[in-house]
C-alpha cells in the first residue's frame, strides 16, 4: 500500500501507548511508562520530519500531510515528548504516571491525526481520540471531588458541543454529498443552511478551544485538575484544534462570510473576558485558564483577517502560546498551583524563576521571545484585513495580561517564601522546562524558517 | 561587526555574571566593570573613525526574516553616536557606582548589563522590529532593578515603570506594523521619503507619539518618573534619566520626523504647546519637592520639555539643542543623582531640610553638588545652557505659536529659582545634625564624578565638540522636514 508507512510516527505514539501502559510489568518501575513515552514521542518527531509533506494515496483523499500539518504533527510530537520527559521525572502525584503517560501519548496521535484530517467523518473520530483522554486526566485525583466535577463538567460541555458540532458535519453533508472537504469547499452556496452549518462546526470547536462565550468550563475543570495534567490538556490539544480550525475556516468561508464576523465577535469576547477575569485569579490554573481563553482570542484575530497570512499567523500563535503555557504549568505543578506558593521562588530556585520571566514575558508577548512574533504576525495579518479596532483592543488586552503575568513574578522574587526547595531537584524536569525555554527564546529568534513553513502552507 | 559588538558584549557579560556563584558578588561586578570598559572603548574608537559629514556608518546589514523584511540592521550616524557614548558612559558609571552592592550582586549586575544591551541597541537599530526588541528589552532588567533593589515602594513603582512604558510601546508596534503594510519593509532607512499619504502619516504619527511620549515622559503622561526614580536604586536613577528618556525623544528624531516629516509639522504646535506645560509644570513641581530624587525627578520633566520644544520646532537650531539638552541633562542629572546618591548613603534621608548645611561639613561633596545644580540650571558656560538656548531659539525662529515659546522661557527663570532655592537650603547654612556626623566623598567616588563633571565643562564652552557630530544628521532631518 502506498504512503502507509508515512504514518509512522502515529504507529509509534500507539504502540509506546500500550507499551506505557505495561511500564511497570515491564520494566518495573512505574514512571518507567513516561520515559518510553517521551522516547517515542522524540522519534515521532523525528520521523514526521524526515516523511515530511506527503500525499498518501492509500487513504483515498481522507489523510493528507500538508506543510501546515507537518509542522504541526511535528510541534504536537515535540511538545508531548518535553512533557512526557518531566512526567517521567516527576509524576501526576499522587496517582500512577504510567497511565497517565498512555493517555498522553493517545491524545498526541489523534491530534497528529487531526491535523492531517481531510474528511469530516475522520476528523471528527481524531477530535474525539484527541479528547477523550483529556477527561481521564482531568479527572486524574480520584479521591478529589473539585477534580471529578471539573472532569464531568468538561465531559458533558465537551460531548454537548461534540454533538453541535457533528448535527453541524450532518448538515455539510447533506449540502455537499460528502464529507470530502474538497468536495465541501466547492459544493454551492447553500445560503442560510451553508450559514448554519458553519456555526454549528465552530460553536463545537469553540468550545474545545475555550473561546468564548464556551470558555466557562475551562476555569472549574483546570482549577479542579492536577497542575499536572492542565500542562498538558491546555496546550498541546490546542495546537491540533487551532490547524484544524484554520483548515476548515478556508474550507468554510468562501460558503459562509458571516463566519468571519463570528470570529470577530468571538476574538473580541475572549481577549476581553479572558483578560480581566484572569486579573483576581489567586489559582494559577485558574489564571492560566482564563489567560488560555485570552489567547484563543488573540489565535482568533489572526483567523478573522481569512487570509493566508492570518491562517499562518493563527498556528503560528498557537504555538507560541503553547510552548510558555506548558512550562508555567509544570512549574505549577512542581511548585504548587496557589499565587502564594510561588513566593520566593527567586530565592529558592533562581533558575526556575529566570526561565518563568521569560515563559511569562513570551506570553506578554515582549521581544525577543516567541510571543512576540506570534503578536507581530497576527496583528500584521488582522491590520491588513483592515481589522483596525479589534488589533487596539487587543494591544490594551495585553497591557492587562502584563498586569496578571507579573503577579505571578512579583510573587516569585519579590515576596518572601520558603527558602527550602518545594520538590526535590531533578536533572530531567529542569531538562525538559530548560527545552522549553529555550523554544520560547530560540524560536522568537529564528523565526523565519518557521513561519516560512506556515506560510507556504496556505 | 564593530557595533554588533558593543550590543552583544554586555549581553556575554550579562549572562556570564548571572552565572557567577552567589557569594562571589566581586566577580560580577568586576565582569560588568571590564565589560563596560571594553564597551566604552569601542563606542570612542567608533566615534574617532567616524566621519561626521556622511551618512549612516558601521552599517551591519544581515537577512532576519526575509518574507517579512525583517533584517537585522545596525548603524550609526552623528545623532546616535552622540547617544551611543552617552549610553556607554554611564553604563560604566553605574557599574562604578554599584561597587559596593551588598545584594545579591550577580543578578544586580547582570541586569544592569542587560540594560545596556537594549540601550545600545535602541540607538543603533535600524531595522523597526529589531529596534522593538531592544525599546521594550530594556524594560525587562529596568523592572527588575527597581523592583529587587529599590526603596520602599518598589514594587508599585515598578509594576507602574513597566505597565506604562508597555501601554506606550503596544501602540508604536501598531504603527510599525502600519508602516510595513505600506512600505513592504521593516527597513527605517528604506521608508525615509517613501511617499506615505498625508492622513496615513498622521495616524501612524499618533500611534509613534503614544509610544515616545510615555517614555520621554510628555505632560500628562509623566506620572510613573517620579515613582520610578525616586524608588530605583541610584545606578538605576542615573540610567532611568540619562538613557531611558532619550529613547524616547530619540525615536522622535530617528523615527517620527524623518518617515512621517507631514505629521511632524502638523504635530508641531500640539506638541510644542505640551512640552510648554512639561517644562512649566515640571519646574513647578520640582519647586515644591522636599526631597531631593524627588526634585531632580520633576527638573527632568521640565528638561525633558526642552527636547521636546527643540524637536517640535523643526530647525537646525532647535534639532540641535534638542539633541544637547539630551547629552547634558544625561551627564548633569547623572552627576545630581549620584551625588544624591552618595549623600543618602552617609545620612539616610533625602529630606532636603534634614541633608542642610553640606558645604561646611563635606565641601567637596557640597561644591560639586552646587557646581552639577548650576549645570542643571542651564548656567552659561556650563553643559546645560547649551541646549536650553538653541531649542528657545529654534523654537521662538519657526513657526509654532509664540507664545509657548515665551512660556517655555519663563520654565528658565522656574529652574533658577528651584534650583537656587535647593543651593540654598542644601548646600549653604549651617549642618543639620545629621550633616554634621557625615565624611566628605571619597577617592572612589570623587574619581566617578569627574569625568561627568569634565564633560559638563567641555561642552558647555566649546559647544562645537558636540554639535560637529549632530549638525550634519540635523540638517538632513530639517531637509525632509522643509520638503513635506
Amino acid at each position: 500500500m502506498i504512503g502507509v508507512g508515512w504514518f509512522i510516527p502515529e504507529y509509534l505514539l500507539l504502540a509506546g501507548a500500550f507499551v506505557a501502559l505495561f511500564a511497570e510489568w515491564l520494566f518495573g518501575r512505574d514512571n518507567a511508562g513516561a520515559a518510553v513515552g517521551a522516547v517515542t514521542a522524540t522519534l515521532a518527531a523525528l520521523a514526521a520530519v524526515l516523511i515530511g509533506v506527503r500525499e498518501p494515496a492509500f487513504s483515498g483523499g481522507l489523510l493528507e500531510l500538508d506543510q501546515v500539518a507537518v509542522t504541526v504533527r511535528v510541534a504536537i510530537a515535540v511538545l508531548s515528548a518535553v512533557y512526557l520527559l518531566w512526567l517521567a521525572a516527576r509524576g501526576t502525584a499522587p496517582e500512577r504516571s504510567r497511565e497517565a503517560a498512555a493517555l498522553v501519548m493517545l491524545a498526541a496521535l489523534g491530534g497528529m491525526l487531526m491535523v492531517s484530517a481531510r474528511d469530516l467523518m475522520v476528523l471528527f473520530i481524531s477530535i474525539e481520540l484527541a479528547t477523550m483522554p483529556a477527561y481521564v486526566l482531568m479527572g486524574y485525583r480520584r479521591d478529589d471531588a473539585r477534580s471529578l466535577e471539573g472532569a464531568l463538567k468538561y465531559f458533558l460541555l465537551s460531548m454537548t458541543t461534540s454533538l453541535v458540532m457533528l448535527y453541524g458535519f450532518s448538515f455539510l453533508f447533506a449540502i455537499a454529498g460528502s464529507t470530502s472537504f474538497a468536495r465541501i469547499a466547492t459544493a454551492p452556496d447553500a445560503g442560510l443552511l451553508g450559514g448554519f452549518a458553519a456555526l454549528f462546526v465552530f460553536v463545537g470547536l469553540f468550545a474545545k478551544m475555550s473561546a468564548a462565550p464556551f470558555h466557562f468550563w475551562a476555569p472549574d475543570a483546570y482549577a479542579g485538575a492536577p497542575a499536572a495534567s492542565v500542562a498538558f490538556v491546555s496546550t498541546v490539544p490546542k495546537l491540533a484544534g487551532a490547524a484544524v480550525m484554520v483548515r476548515l475556516a478556508a474550507v468554510l468561508v468562501p460558503g459562509a462570510p458571516s463566519l468571519l464576523a463570528m470570529f470577530v465577535i468571538a476574538s473580541l469576547a475572549s481577549m476581553v473576558l479572558g483578560n480581566l477575569a484572569a486579573f483576581p485569579q489567586s489559582d494559577i490554573r485558574r489564571l492560566m485558564a482564563y489567560s488560555g481563553v485570552a489567547h484563543t482570542g488573540y489565535m482568533l484575530l489572526a483567523l478573522s483577517a481569512g487570509t493566508a497570512s492570518g491562517n499562518a499567523a493563527a498556528v503560528f500563535y498557537t504555538i507560541a502560546y503553547a510552548v510558555p503555557s506548558m512550562a508555567i504549568m509544570l512549574i505549577a505543578a512542581e511548585e504548587g498551583s496557589e499565587l502564594d506558593d510561588f513566593a520566593g521562588l527567586a530565592a529558592r530556585r533562581p533558575a526556575i524563576a529566570w526561565v518563568s520571566v521569560v515563559f511569562l514575558l513570551s506570553l506578554v508577548g515582549v521581544p525577543p521571545m516567541i510571543g512576540m512574533f506570534g503578536k507581530l504576525m497576527l496583528f500584521t495579518a488582522a491590520l491588513e484585513a483592515g481589522r483596525l479596532a479589534l488589533v487596539i483592543v487587543a494591544v490594551i488586552m495585553s497591557v492587562v495580561s502584563a498586569g496578571y503575568y507579573f503577579r505571578i513574578l512579583r510573587a516569585a522574587f519579590f515576596a518572601d517564601g520558603s527558602s527550602e526547595p518545594s520538590v526535590p531537584l531533578s536533572l530531567s524536569s529542569t531538562v525538559a522546562i530548560g527545552i522549553l525555554a529555550i523554544a520560547t527564546l530560540g524560536i522568537g529568534v529564528f523565526t523565519g524558517p518557521l513561519f516560512r513553513l506556515l506560510t507556504a502552507g496556505f | 561587526m564593530l557595533l554588533s559588538a558593543i550590543v552583544l558584549l554586555p549581553l556575554a557579560g550579562a549572562v556570564v555574571s548571572a552565572l557567577v556563584p552567589k557569594d562571589r558578588g566581586d566577580i560580577a561586578r568586576w565582569i560588568a566593570a571590564v565589560v563596560t570598559a571594553v564597551d566604552l572603548a569601542l563606542v570612542v574608537f567608533v566615534a574617532l573613525r567616524f566621519d561626521v559629514g556622511a551618512g549612516m556608518q558601521f552599517v551591519e546589514n544581515v537577512a532576519w526574516v526575509p518574507q517579512f523584511g525583517i533584517s537585522y540592521h545596525l548603524g550609526v550616524d552623528g545623532i546616535s553616536i552622540t547617544m551611543l557614548a552617552l549610553s556607554a558612559l554611564l553604563s560604566l558609571v553605574a557599574v562604578v557606582a554599584s561597587w559596593n552592592m551588598k545584594t545579591k550582586p550577580a543578578a544586580y549586575f547582570a541586569m544592569l548589563l542587560l540594560l545596556e544591551v537594549g540601550m545600545n541597541g535602541v540607538f543603533l537599530a535600524l531595522d523597526f522590529v529589531l529596534f522593538y526588541v531592544f525599546w521594550e528589552l530594556v524594560l525587562v532588567p529596568m523592572y527588575f532593578l527597581i523592583g529587587t533593589w529599590g526603596g520602599p515602594r518598589k514594587e508599585y513603582a515598578s509594576i507602574k515603570f513597566f505597565l506604562y512604558t508597555l501601554f506606550g510601546s503596544v501602540f508604536m508596534l501598531i504603527g510599525i506594523i502600519a508602516l510595513y503594510l505600506q512600505t513592504g519593509t521593516f527597513d527605517m532607512t528604506a521608508m525615509v521619503g517613501a511617499g506615505l499619504s498625508e492622513s496615513f502619516q498622521w495616524w501612524v504619527f499618533a500611534a509613534f507619539f503614544l509610544g515616545f511620549a510615555v517614555k520621554v515622559p510628555i505632560f500628562p503622561l509623566h506620572t510613573w518618573l517620579p515613582d520610578a526614580h525616586v524608588e530605583a536604586p541610584t545606578a538605576a536613577s542615573v540610567l532611568l534619566a540619562g538613557i531611558l528618556l532619550k529613547m524616547g525623544t530619540y525615536g522622535f528624531i530617528r523615527i517620527a520626523l524623518p518617515i512621517l516629516p507631514h505629521a511632524a509639522n502638523q504635530w508641531a504646535p500640539f506638541i510644542t504647546a505640551l512640552a510648554a506645560i512639561s517644562i512649566v509644570y515640571g519646574a513647578a513641581l520640582a519647586f515644591a519637592q522636599t526631597d531631593l530624587k524627588k526634585l531632580v525627578a520633576y527638573s527632568s520633566v521640565s528638561h525633558m520639555g526642552f527636547v521636546m520644544l527643540g524637536i517640535a520646532s523643526g530647525t537646525v537650531e532647535g534639532l540641535n539643542g534638542a539633541i544637547a539638552v539630551m547629552f547634558s541633562h544625561g551627564v548633569v542629572t547623572g552627576l545630581l543623582f549620584l551625588i544624591v546618591g552618595m549623600v543618602y548613603e552617609r545620612t539616610h534621608t533625602r529630606m532636603i531640610q534634614d541633608v542642610s548645611g553640606l558645604s561646611n561639613q563635606v565641601p567637596v561633596a557640597g561644591g560639586l553638588l552646587a557646581f552639577a545644580s548650576f549645570a542643571s540650571l542651564g548656567l552659561p558656560g556650563l553643559s546645560g545652557f547649551v541646549g536650553e538656548f538653541l531649542t528657545l531659539l529654534g523654537a521662538w525662529k519657526s513657526d509654532v505659536p509664540a507664545v509657548w515659546v515665551v512660556i517655555a522661557a519663563i520654565g528658565v527663570l522656574l529652574a533658577a529659582a528651584y534650583t537656587l532655592s535647593m543651593v540654598q537650603r542644601v548646600i549653604l547654612g549651617t549642618p543639620s545634625p545629621i550633616v554634621s556626623k557625615i565624611t566628605d566623598l571619597t577617592v572612589r567616588e570623587v574619581s566617578l564624578l569627574v569625568p561627568l563633571v569634565v564633560l559638563t565643562l567641555v561642552v558647555g564652552l566649546y559647544w562645537n565638540s558636540l554639535l560637529r557630530f549632530t549638525d550634519p544628521a540635523v540638517a538632513r532631518i530639517v531637509e525632509l522636514l522643509a520638503g513635506a
